[in-house]
């Protein structure tokens, strides 16, 4: 089951990444890429047939190029720390939000949370502002030009079998 | 003839990739009016001519499906074409928007598909652009 919700996990987020910011993803072969320097991390909570939270890490040179690309920036133009921080935040809300109907298909209802940016002294600390009892149940390393992007499926239990889509 | 929009979305950044996208396609481009929620959506919507609502579903104060309601619920404002933009994945709940008279598109989008739904939707044949 974690290799599956992986090969999902990847694949929606690679899929995301092009489509909004036009940057290409790849997968880390040996998953042991981590963001180097400056990382900015957020996090999204869902309720539904399965309950739990995404988190999603990734390289400032990453959230940067991602949030210019979003807002179709030149190159000359610098973005904000609220630029940078909603696009963090609305780019969580739309990988959440094609995740879950990929794992579950598109008969159950999910409601996903407002996505938030973890405070920086806590960035690298990848449990915090995780709710206690839940368990990491995928991870995936994705490499870019500009940097790393980790993303973390932490559950409230197992998922339903009856709920996974074939 | 260029159409007044009306972009409702709580994230700025998606309001201004919205608006990117609208200048990539060949939609006679009017107005572009924003708000951050279903609230201010109708605040803007009840002072503002607008031929076309860009919607958001998950937003606070009020959300977009709230929004769709009122807009029904008002003579000047019930015919007004909408279109939601959500990452909506229920099949059920965009059957529920779709039969409020909203189209309904996925995120992330095309240039192509949001020019293809707003053609459609008012009716703008190809080469009507202009």
């Amino acid at each position: 089951m974690r290799a599956k919700l992986e090969e999902i996990m990847s694949r929606v987020t690679i899929d995301t990444l092009e489509k909004l910011a036009f940057m290409f993803a790849y997968p880390d072969e040996d998953g042991e890429a981590q963001p180097k320097g400056s990382v900015v991390a957020g996090s999204v909570a869902f309720t539904g047939p399965f309950s739990g939270t995404l988190v999603v890490a990734m390289s400032i040179e990453v959230l940067q190029e991602l949030a210019a690309n979003m807002l179709g920036f030149d190159d000359d133009e610098e973005t904000t720390e609220d630029h940078r921080s909603d696009a963090l935040k609305e780019t969580m809300n739309v990988i959440c939000g094609n995740l879950l109907p990929a794992i579950a298909g598109n008969e159950v209802i999910f409601d996903i949370g407002v996505p938030g940016v973890l405070p920086s002294d806590q960035e690298m600390k990848i449990g915090a502002g995780i709710p206690d009892g839940l368990e990491l149940s995928a991870k995936v390393n994705l490499d870019l030009d500009e940097g790393q992007c980790v993303l973390f499926l932490f559950l409230d239990g197992k998922i339903p079998k009856d709920v996974v889509s074939p | 003839m260029a159409i007044n929009i009306l972009i409702v979305d709580d994230s700025g950044v998606m309001r201004s990739m919205i608006k990117k996208t609208l200048r990539m396609t060949d939609v006679p481009l009017g107005i572009i009016h924003q708000a951050g929620n279903g609230r201010e959506g109708l605040d803007v919507l009840g002072e503002q001519w607008i031929d076309l609502a860009i919607v958001d579903i998950n937003m606070p104060v009020m959300n977009g499906e709230e929004m769709i309601d009122r807009m029904l619920e008002d003579p000047e404002m019930k015919k007004l074409p909408v279109i939601v933009v959500s990452t909506e994945g229920s099949k059920a709940r965009i059957e529920r928007l779709e039969h409020k008279g909203a189209v309904f598109i996925h995120k992330p989008f095309t240039a192509e598909v949001v020019r293809d739904t707003i053609n459609s939707i008012l009716g703008i044949e190809e080469g009507d652009e202009s």
